[in-house]
């Protein structure tokens, strides 16, 4: 029908542009709707939001979108009669303005696709119809023939590529990497040989030439993998509304940092684990109306979606204003599985959510409702590289705080040797490396410090730390590698800096029997597998002993 | 075309310069320079420090200054008076248009609009500014 639309070479910025008003249109009909349920006014809102879809409306119709304009268009007159009769909000009319916005945002995410559904847009279209004219909204139901095809097919100046393609092209950009660090390490052996030669500064040129490709290559591949968090975001008010609804609570969602970027296999993977602490968050986290309201809070809940970029990737975080975790329960659960808890303090016992097994569906009532299959989410964080924290404060609310890598496969490393063992440790967490001379060590209850900055920062054995199997004093370490994370940072003691690298990381092997540190492997230049550490729990505080001090 | 023709984009929305770009860059009107204006208060400086414009190609919804709002500052201004406004709206709305005429647009251009109507559009308002 529009397969020649003159500006079907725009559909990408028709897409960057009408998306995220689109899902500002969603966002700002349920703030519509919640004020309406609140007997409040929402004129403030009426004109920003009646501009949005417009503009929806006009660019849908310029790009001969014809099913984008028409539910834009049928969403604008909708808005207006609710606008301009208040006995017409009732739940069924807004469930058709809150499913129009949603239609749009589906509409305009399609563009590019072709994919539309002709039968669902003139069954709404219909619902509208019968809204406005004053009748009950016919069914939902989609009737059998639509002889319109309005669903969008524009041609676009676009290429549409399968995901794994993408995928492919990273594993050969991480091949070229690994083929190249390969390289580096015979150029570095050349010269340690054979010392400094025209031909090893020719090499040396080259291959630096050879390394600033491959960034640049890895840097364009990753670019056309980053997608935004937006689309993931947008699903999240509907399924707070509706679990809100079921259970019979009032519950708002605020969201910020959609527009953040990432690769979209995180992305993708990030959806579940989202849906599930949103939604336990919704059922279990916050309280009934009457409770809120005896404890002095709002009637209405808020959870908070957040997302922001970090140095080494991106943390999101899912806070309620809820009844927070309850420790004693959760200790009284853990000793009911057999583990051990030794400590009272309740921020050592709410990870303990995260262990298998503890919050099971039976657990549910007995742990303040919190946490099906929290270790589900928290073994998926870890399978994409990533962590997620808990914190709660009783009677104040619990926030869950996710931390992802912005890609899955290449980390920019430092790579170091502890008893002739290589490790790599991504550079986003060292903060620097000093060199460590005898007495720079101190012992304070039997844990090693050394002055730095100031301040006195906690070191640890990298060989102790890894398992490798270290024993005190047999060999002093040259350096430490300060590593921080989060708020904490700790001093890992080892032999030999080698150089940053960028690596592509691998999942574990389990046959290479890895300590909880570990994160991942990598394959070096020379063939050897190294393993990548776990930055995070790296500065993790050591359950019960501390690594052996040197001294 | 021989006379380099010079055009003034108002708009909020990106995707309509480009495609205005798209329009300028090809066809009859290819070579043409544009402007670019992001709300009426941008666009009305614009206006005030280029009197060699072809035509305005004006929005009717913007934040800041609006395109009636824009219309009347210039009227009231005495702005430029010799450049023709096409004033753009959406199909639907005969009563911008009849406001926008009033206020002192020389032609609309209605959304949906295709290529050859950007060229209708110019070539008549080149012809009456000729004339008139």
């Amino acid at each position: 029908m529009t397969g020649d639309n003159a500006f079907a070479e725009l559909m990408h910025e028709y897409v960057g542009e009408c998306l995220p008003l689109a899902e500002q249109a969603a966002d700002g009909f349920l703030e519509v709707e919640r004020r309406w349920n609140a007997g409040q006014q929402a004129d403030d809102l009426a004109p920003r939001l009646k501009g949005v879809v417009h503009t929806v409306k006009g660019n849908s119709a310029m790009m001969g979108l014809s099913a984008a304009a028409e539910v834009a268009h049928a969403t604008e007159d909708l808005f207006a009669a609710l606008l301009a009769d208040p006995s017409q909000r009732e739940p069924a009319a807004l469930d058709l303005l809150l499913d129009g916005a949603n239609l749009l945002i589906e509409l305009v995410r399609s563009a590019t696709s072709g994919k539309g559904d002709a039968a669902r847009v003139t069954a709404w279209v219909q619902g509208v119809r019968a809204q406005l004219a004053g009748q009950a909204p016919a069914a939902m139901t989609a009737p059998g023939a639509s002889s319109r095809s309005s669903g969008p097919e524009a041609a676009v100046d676009t290429v549409r590529v399968d995901f794994r393609r993408l995928d492919a092209l990273q594993e050969i950009v991480g091949e070229a990497i690994i083929a190249q660090s390969r390289l580096r390490d015979i150029q570095r052996r050349m010269v340690s040989h054979l010392g400094f030669t025209e031909e090893s500064a020719e090499l040396d040129a080259s291959i630096n030439a050879v390394e600033k490709t491959t960034q640049k290559l890895e840097d364009a591949v990753m670019a056309t993998r980053l997608v935004s968090l937006s689309g993931v975001f947008g699903r999240f008010a509907r399924l707070v509304r509706d679990a809100a609804q079921s259970s019979g609570k009032q519950v708002r969602l605020e969201t910020s940092g959609g527009d953040t970027r990432l690769d979209k296999a995180i992305v993708d993977r990030l959806g579940e684990p989202l849906v599930h602490l949103i939604t336990n968050a919704v059922v279990h986290g916050v309280e009934r109306e009457e409770v809120r309201l005896g404890r002095g809070k709002t009637a209405e809940a808020v959870i908070r979606l957040a997302a922001a970029p970090v140095s080494d990737g991106v943390i999101l975080t899912v806070s309620d204003d809820g009844g927070g975790l309850d420790a004693d329960r959760i200790a009284e659960r853990a000793r009911a599985l057999g583990l051990e808890v030794n400590s009272t303090a309740p921020d050592a016992i709410y990870p303990l959510i995260f262990v298998p097994g503890l919050s099971t569906v039976e657990a549910v009532s007995s742990l303040a409702g919190r946490g099906v299959g929290l270790d589900v989410v928290a073994s998926s964080l870890h399978a994409m590289g990533g962590s997620i924290t808990v914190e709660s404060a009783p009677g104040r609310g619990t926030r869950f705080i996710l931390r992802v890598p912005v890609t899955l496969a290449v980390v920019r490393t430092l790579l170091f040797e502890v008893s002739d063992e290589r490790y790599a440790i991504p550079l986003a967490h060292v903060v620097e490396t000093l060199r460590v001379e005898d007495g720079d060590i101190h012992e304070i209850n039997h844990r090693g410090v050394v002055l730095w900055r100031g301040e006195l920062l906690p070191v640890v054995d990298g060989a102790a730390l890894v398992g490798a199997g270290a024993i005190a004093g047999e060999a002093a370490r040259k350096y430490t590698v300060v590593v921080h994370a989060g708020t904490r940072r700790r001093g890992v003691l080892v032999d030999r800096l080698i150089g940053h690298r960028s690596v592509v990381a691998k999942g574990l092997d389990p046959a290479l029997g890895h300590t909880r540190l570990v994160s991942g492997t990598t394959i070096m230049g020379d063939g050897r597998v190294t393993c990548i550490l776990d930055a995070q729990r790296l500065v993790d505080p050591l359950p019960g002993h501390t690594a052996t001090v040197l001294t | 075309m021989s006379t380099s023709l010079t055009f003034l984009v108002v708009d909020d929305s990106k995707l309509h310069h480009q495609m205005y770009e798209l329009v300028f860059s090809r066809g009859s009107l290819a070579g043409s320079t544009i402007l670019h204006a992001y709300n009426g208060r941008e666009g009305y400086t614009l206006l005030q420090a280029h009197p060699e414009l072809t035509a305005v190609f004006l929005d009717l919804n913007m934040p800041e200054m609006n395109g009636l709002e824009f219309l009347a500052q210039r009227r009231a201004d005495g702005m430029q008076l010799h450049v023709p406004v096409v004033m753009v709206t959406t199909e639907d709305s005969p009563d911008d248009e009849r406001r926008g005429r009033e206020a002192g647009a020389w032609e609309y251009l209605r959304k949906p609009f295709q290529p050859v109507d950007i060229e209708r559009t110019v070539a008549r308002v080149r012809q009456s500014s000729v004339h008139g």
